[in-house]
């Protein structure tokens, strides 16, 4: 019996010391330690701008299925059609006829996107404030997201609203579109000013103080359709704050060094012009964010005869929207119909958007973002404008329009108009021709929904749906979000 | 050596006193006892009936005494392993007797873990099945060779890839995570599914599978899910062999799914309004074209011998396989040699393995196709329009640059190159000490490392758009695992009265570390070269994600200790108990305990059960155990870490974008899988019908999932915690009768069935007092985890017809005029489990003198399979790119915008496994053979479903998308000729 206890002994002392199983990391960085160094402040900054750029299901714009299908594929101004060759689900032609569900895929995943963009904003915040960065850089955190509160109110209505991430959900009210609004328009008026006015260098596509008034002038701007309460004069304010950063139309006539032959297009290229340009979206294709939506369009030989790659074949522009435009307005270049390179014909009519579905070559394509390299077949290069000073021009004419003031809003619109290559209008400007002008000047860029709402249009009957009801002003919260949270209240009507 | 002394003593001192004897007029018997093979058998013990004698063989097989009585004399010859046999003798005669071994005394030793057991002692559920019973044929993994062959254990193929190994679930799905596959053992080395492809089919000497907590709770963290214990063969003291196994087979395939033609193609289009620029002319078989007549190979070369204190065996194998889908081929080399020697009088024993298997894959593509439709080549083939042509005029692959992402199936499967390549070895030492009477010490020490390495090159020729845009895609992927195990085990054994106990403690640590790196390029002048020379693409081209590499590891550390005693050889116990301690969980949370017991008794040993004669075994069991699941999670899920996401722009210049890639959990822990096995088992009529009866119910407790959180607050829409529980419970019988048993003739009847139900418990509950609404999760195509019911009920919209424009309709439930497609939606109805509710196989047996056959029935059932890929081979819509099936055009629905139960199937089906006939030739007048037996064998002969797809056994992993067939690889048909010889 003394070796059996011996034994034990021996295992018992062998094993002693070899308890512990802690774990090693290798090949990642502990948040703790990461966040706290100044580069790391930047970091989280930098991981909040990563939420605009867009790539599949996410980002503001740039790519498909997010936050820029949803706001522009339910105005007037582009579908894709299911063809009748069986490509294209039918989620966009829902979109264009106004019978998106709760779950549908964009509406989920503009939502998720949202959301986690609060998260990582709120997570910027807390981790600037911790370790004393710059006040510039909290306020541009802080800045950011009320960008992206302004966008869930613009399509959800009430919304969960919460600042600071460390939350249970029942802490998590579903707060009114007024709340929210007012929570926005505090957070910008007190924030703006202590963001740099640097433009351009290392501020480019970021909040800088001209973009941060825009953002507050976009806000005044739909204040209406928020509150029920109108902000035209602090709208005006606002946009006259963004005028200080000295900003001027870029110049639009040919030259044919510029995509489409004007140097309009450039407003639509690489590395967006700083004369107009008071926030744009970085792309290099593969690398950060893309830009879709010209590939998207066109057809698959007319894409490779244009710019090398293959089209996909997806977005036309419904005709009664071309149909608008003038012949000598430079901007309907960048509308393609009739026989085109690559041996296509696009025809101008679309004769269904769902069952069978649209002819191959039924469609007016759109290329406003001409390529620019790198480029290929999942995307384009092209930088994407958020607000540049035409916008701010036409809402400085669409305030004194509505102030009454509808001298005052002339210069305004003509030089827009002059710079498209049109004349001057003949008579002061209506809220019609203010509407006319933003369709012609800011069409792709995710400005229509707003306008059609704000101008009241957005409910009307259109070439391929019936009068909507105004349930539809509104996009349903996702099913999904529902489930998860039994708190959410869903909007009137779905 | 001092044994042998004595042996050959004693044999001395024997003959004397026989020699002495015969003065007395002793009559001298001769004999020989010989195994299957006719191979000597030494150490059999052979005993006399009339004047109780007895005598054991010698190395030759060789035995003889003396007796008076002048005979006949009835001998009993048994040897572990094979049926005992009486047989009478004559004094003078040449006398050989060859002995069968017995599939159900074959394993009457089972391995349970860190130790053996005697099958008549074994307490918990453990199904045992022995060389002789493992499915013959074609074989590529040993899981085939078991399929259908225990109850309780569900083993199944989704289709015949090349290189693809079965899945199986033992009792049922054990948790949500992942870590449902069992642990493997291969003499006593531990390791993953992946382990099984080191081992040649034909060197398997038996097979047990612990089922139950009892039984698998010695492996604690590593039990749950079950256990399969794999014992190689070893070659015997005094015996020495040169064997050489071979299986050649043709692969074909049965029908596949029936596509239009392209007359029919163009018929059916012109009525969907196809504009006429759809139809390119031709007339192509593209399934055709993608497939072949597989072959598959097996050759294994084996040799060893040994003497009384040393032994060796060394094995040579290949297994070779061409698929039935055209440029997919496996191939598999295995080379094992193990040895053992013993020294310091018999008291060290000294057991040495070491094993290296090559594997080489070429793998058909997969993922390949359009963004609304990306499924495997076989699946391509049957969406690809009748009337497209294989090749342009100019020789090149043909591609419709008017399609959306188009692909030329043959030309993916000519052009794209998918290797895979894995090096693995592995080697072990086992050291065991004697120190005292009973008491010994061991040693432990396994290490295997595998080194993989993949290559894929998708060249622009393939007419797949991503490679077109990049003038070609190249990667390389290697990755290595290094896996180290080591234990100190101290064993003790005493028999005292009518008490007998075996106690065995143990220590054991592991530690795994894996690493890995992946480097791709983009755009090349050719194809030449293809993953083989990244540098001469184009390094402009290089984006965020073309290199990357991991490490991580994980150990685990554990103390454990079992007891079996035994009284009066009635009363059966067994405890065991071990305390893990793993590095992948929350700080607070690293240790876990196991503990387990099981009883049983042996009624048959009963002095009331003497004077019966109907019972020639009963045994009764029960156990119960604690078992804990971590191998299906990942390391580093309990910490806060950051790491890279991409690039963003910021600060002028593109940079790398950090996130918080998880939230700290501290609390995450264990699962632990709680189980209690009742049993019984029986032999009735002499022994001819014997069967056992399991019955189980476990719950998995602290189930680790995604749990479903609210989005806002959380970034992601779920997190990895421990909070739900899942209930398995379930009914095994297994049943073998001997309908005719003689010398020459023996027609055994077996089979197995088992009944599993399975149920969600919970999934709800609070994190950190943030309350989780998990329910309704969606885990699979209309296939959900809801509380109350089995995993992946089937939630689902119900067909009703289709309207005016052929768009289909389905049945509003609640009558609100609204179809909801929420998770929750009232309009949805609960219409089955994607989990088989039985299964049950039928394994018959023959022999016939040297002639014997056997075939395996099996099959499942109480499931549903959503047809995923049949809507998009079905909806008209689509036409005007794609094929639909011939069972389209009666349904003609053109759209639709649900995913209705119009494509949920029944997925019962019973199917002819394999049929397979043996004939063992007479070779005493050959030279140098000593065996040689010849088999045909046909695999997959007959299947009997409802199901329209390519085949209704799909993974049966319980995991998300299980029960939903997305297009597979084709199941084989197999007709295969074996061959096995023994040298002398």
């Amino acid at each position: 019996m003394k070796k059996i206890l011996l034994s034990f002994i021996i295992l018992a002392v062998a094993t002693q010391g070899c308890k512990k199983v802690n774990e090693s990391v290798y090949d990642k960085y502990s948040a703790s330690e990461f966040y706290s160094s100044p580069k790391g402040a930047d970091v989280a900054l930098a991981n909040v701008y990563s939420q605009v750029s867009g790539n599949w299901g996410t980002g503001y714009a740039g790519a498909d299925n997010c936050w820029y299908d949803l706001n522009t594929m339910s105005s007037d101004e582009q579908v894709i059609p299911h063809r009748n060759t069986g490509d294209w689900q039918l989620d966009f032609a829902q979109l264009y006829q106004r019978q998106w569900l709760p779950t549908s895929v964009i509406v989920n995943n503009t939502w998720n996107w949202l959301y986690k963009s609060i998260y990582t904003a709120n997570l910027a915040v807390d981790q600037l404030q911790q370790s004393n960065a710059e006040a510039s850089k909290i306020a541009e955190a802080k800045v950011l997201r009320a960008f992206f509160y302004y966008l869930l109110i613009d399509d959800f209505g009430s919304v969960p609203f919460y600042t600071d991430n460390n939350i249970t959900v029942d802490k998590i009210p579903q707060a009114s579109r007024t709340t929210v609004y007012n929570f926005v328009v505090k957070e910008l008026t007190d924030n703006v000013d202590k963001l740099t006015e640097t433009k351009g260098g290392v501020y480019y596509g970021r909040f800088n103080k001209w973009a941060g008034y825009a953002l507050l002038a976009k806000v005044y701007l739909n204040a209406e359709v928020y509150t029920g309460t109108a902000k035209w004069a602090d709208c005006l304010a606002a946009c006259d704050k963004v005028s200080q950063g000295s900003f001027s139309l870029h110049p639009g006539g040919a030259n044919a060094a510029s995509p489409l032959g004007y140097q309009y297009y450039e407003l639509f290229g690489d590395k967006l012009p700083e004369d107009e340009t008071i926030l744009a979206i970085y792309a290099t294709a593969d690398i950060v964010s893309r830009n879709i939506y010209a590939l998207r369009s066109v057809n698959g030989p007319n894409g490779v005869a244009l710019f090398g790659f293959s089209g996909w074949n997806g977005t036309i522009v419904p005709r009664p929207y071309y149909d608008r435009y003038d012949n000598a307005d430079i901007r309907k270049k960048q509308y393609l119909v009739g026989a085109q390179p690559g041996g296509v014909t696009y025809t101008a009519d679309v004769t269904s958007l769902d069952n069978p579905g649209a002819g191959p070559n039924e469609g007016i394509r759109g290329v406003k973002f001409f390529p620019v390299p790198p480029q290929n077949g999942s995307g384009e290069s092209n930088d994407f404008p958020i607000y540049r000073y035409a916008d701010i021009l036409l809402m400085k004419a669409e305030c004194n329009v509505r102030l009454g003031n509808a001298a005052a809003a002339k210069p305004f619109i003509d030089q827009v108009r002059q710079r498209a290559g049109l004349g001057a209008l003949t008579s002061n400007p209506s809220l019609e021709d203010v509407y006319n002008e933003r369709g012609f000047e800011l069409n792709w860029e995710g400005h229509r929904r707003q306008d059609m709402i704000r101008f009241n249009k957005f409910l009307l009957a259109h070439d391929f749906a019936p009068a909507a009801p105004a349930f539809r002003l509104l996009f349903p919260i996702p099913t999904s979000a529902l489930n998860a949270n039994p708190g959410l209240k869903q909007n009137t009507g779905y | 050596m001092k044994q042998v002394y004595l042996y050959k003593y004693g044999l001395a001192i024997l003959a004397l006193l026989f020699s002495i004897n015969a003065f007395s007029q002793s009559i001298s018997y001769k004999g020989r006892v010989v195994d299957e093979r006719n191979l000597p058998l030494p150490g059999v013990s052979i005993k006399v009936k009339e004047t109780a004698q007895g005598v054991t063989s010698d190395n030759a097989g060789n035995f003889q005494f003396t007796s008076t009585n002048k005979g006949p004399l009835t001998l009993n010859i048994s040897y572990v392993g094979y049926d005992a046999i009486e047989k009478s003798i004559l004094a003078g005669q040449e006398f050989t007797v060859a002995l069968v071994p017995n599939a159900k005394s074959l394993s009457e030793v089972v391995v349970i873990g860190y130790g053996t057991v005697k099958k008549s002692d074994v307490t918990g559920a453990v199904s045992t099945i022995g060389s002789k019973d493992l499915n013959p044929g074609s074989v590529t993994n040993p899981l085939q060779q078991l399929a259908g062959k225990a109850a309780g254990v569900n083993i199944t193929q989704t289709g015949s890839e090349p290189g693809t190994s079965p899945s199986v679930r033992i009792r049922g799905i054990t948790s949500l995570i992942g870590g449902n596959d069992p642990l493997v053992v291969i003499d006593g080395i531990q390791g993953n599914m992946d382990l099984l492809t080191q081992v040649p089919p034909s060197e398997i000497e038996s097979v047990d599978i612990l089922k139950d907590a009892s039984a698998t709770a010695i492996y604690g963290s590593r039990g749950a899910p079950g256990v399969i214990i794999i014992t190689t063969r070893k070659s015997k003291a005094g015996k020495s062999s040169v064997d050489y196994t071979a299986n050649t087979s043709i692969d074909v395939l049965p029908k596949g799914l029936k596509t239009l033609d392209a007359d029919q193609w163009w018929q059916q289009a012109q009525l969907y309004n196809v504009p006429a620029s759809a139809n390119h002319g031709s007339s192509t078989d593209w399934y055709n074209l993608l497939t072949q007549t597989g072959v598959t190979q097996n050759h294994t070369i084996a040799f060893g011998g040994g003497a009384n204190n040393f032994n060796y065996r060394a094995s040579l194998s290949a297994i070779l396989q061409t698929g039935s889908v055209i440029k997919s081929n496996y191939k598999n080399y295995i080379g094992r040699i193990q040895a053992t020697q013993k020294a310091l009088d018999d008291k060290l024993t000294l057991t040495m393995n070491l094993n290296n298997g090559i594997n080489n894959t070429n793998y058909s593509p997969t993922g390949v196709g359009r963004e609304s439709f990306r499924s495997n080549l076989i699946s391509n083939a049957y969406v690809t329009r009748p009337t497209d042509p294989v090749y342009n005029t100019d020789g090149s692959y043909y591609s419709d640059p008017n399609i959306f992402q188009y692909i030329n199936p043959y030309a993916v499967a000519n052009t794209v190159v998918n290797e895979n390549h894995i090096n693995s070895l592995f080697g072990s030492l086992r050291a065991d000490l004697q120190l005292y009477k009973g008491l010994s010490v061991g040693w432990f020490g396994s290490w295997r490392k595998v080194d993989g390495n993949s290559g894929y090159y998708l060249p622009a020729a393939s007419t797949v758009s991503t490679a077109i845009d990049n003038q070609g895609i190249a990667n390389i992927n290697n990755y290595h695992n290094d896996e180290k195990l080591m234990d100190i085990s101290l064993n003790y054994k005493v028999n005292f009265g009518d008490h007998s106990l075996d106690a065995v403690a143990v220590y054991e640590t592991q530690a795994q570390t894996y690493n890995g790196n992946f480097a791709q390029a983009k755009g090349f002048i050719n194809d030449i070269a293809t993953y083989n020379a990244l540098q001469l693409g184009d390094l402009s081209k290089v984006t965020p994600g073309d290199i990357s590499s991991y490490k991580n590891d994980r150990s685990l550390v554990s103390f454990l200790g079992r007891v079996n005693y035994s009284y009066k050889n009635r009363y059966l116990l067994t405890a065991s108990y071990r305390r893990d301690g793993s590095s992948v969980f929350g700080v607070n949370h690293k240790w876990g305990d196991f503990p387990s017991g099981s009883i049983a008794w042996k009624i048959d040993e009963e002095s009331f059960m003497k004077d019966q004669n109907i019972f020639s075994a009963l045994k009764l069991r029960g156990g119960y155990g604690i078992t804990g699941n971590q191998q299906g999670l990942s390391p580093q899920g309990s910490l806060q870490l950051v790491g890279y996401s991409g690039v963003t722009y910021f600060g002028g210049a593109p940079i790398t974008n950090f996130v918080v890639s998880q939230n700290a959990n501290p609390d995450l822990r264990w699962e632990t899988r709680k189980q209690t096995n009742i049993g019984i088992d029986f032999g009735l009529f002499k022994g001819r019908l014997t069967g056992t009866i399991d019955a189980f119910t476990a719950t998995t407790d602290n189930l680790l999932f995604g749990y479903t959180v609210p989005q806002p607050p959380f970034p992601y829409p779920n997190i990895t915690a421990n909070v739900g529980s899942l209930l398995n419970e379930g009914l095994e019988l297994s049943l073998s009768y001997d309908v005719i048993k003689t010398q020459n003739t023996t027609l055994t009847l077996a089979g197995n069935g088992s009944l599993l139900k399975n149920k969600v418990l919970s999934l709800s509950g609070s994190i950190a007092g943030v309350p989780l609404n998990t329910n309704y999760v969606s885990w699979g195509i209309n296939s959900y985890l809801i509380e109350g019911m089995p995993i992946g009920s089937f939630n689902i919209l119900q067909h009703k017809g289709k309207d005016a424009a052929n768009a289909e309709t389905v049945i509003d439930q609640n009558g609100d005029g609204l179809i909801d497609q929420g998770n929750q939606s009232p309009d949805r109805v609960i219409e089955g489990s994607a989990i088989p509710k039985y299964t049950y196989a039928f394994t018959p047996s023959f022999r016939y003198k040297n002639f014997d056959a056997s075939m395996v029935w099996r099959g499942s059932g109480g499931n549903k399979i959503y047809n995923t890929i049949r809507p998009s081979l079905s909806y008209f819509e689509n036409l005007g790119k794609s094929n639909v099936l011939e069972s389209a055009v009666p349904l003609g629905l053109y759209t639709s915008q649900y995913s209705s139960d119009l494509w949920l199937e029944n997925g019962a089906f019973l199917r002819w496994e394999n049929l397979s006939f043996g004939y063992t030739v007479k070779t005493e007048k050959i030279k140098y053979v000593s065996s040689l037996r010849l088999s045909l064998t046909g695999s997959n002969l007959l299947l009997i479903t409802k199901y329209t797809g390519i085949d209704p056994e799909l993974n049966v992993s319980g995991g998300s998308g299980s029960g939903s067939d997305g297009g597979i690889y084709p199941r084989t048909r197999t007709f295969s000729l074996g061959l096995n010889v023994v040298f002398k």
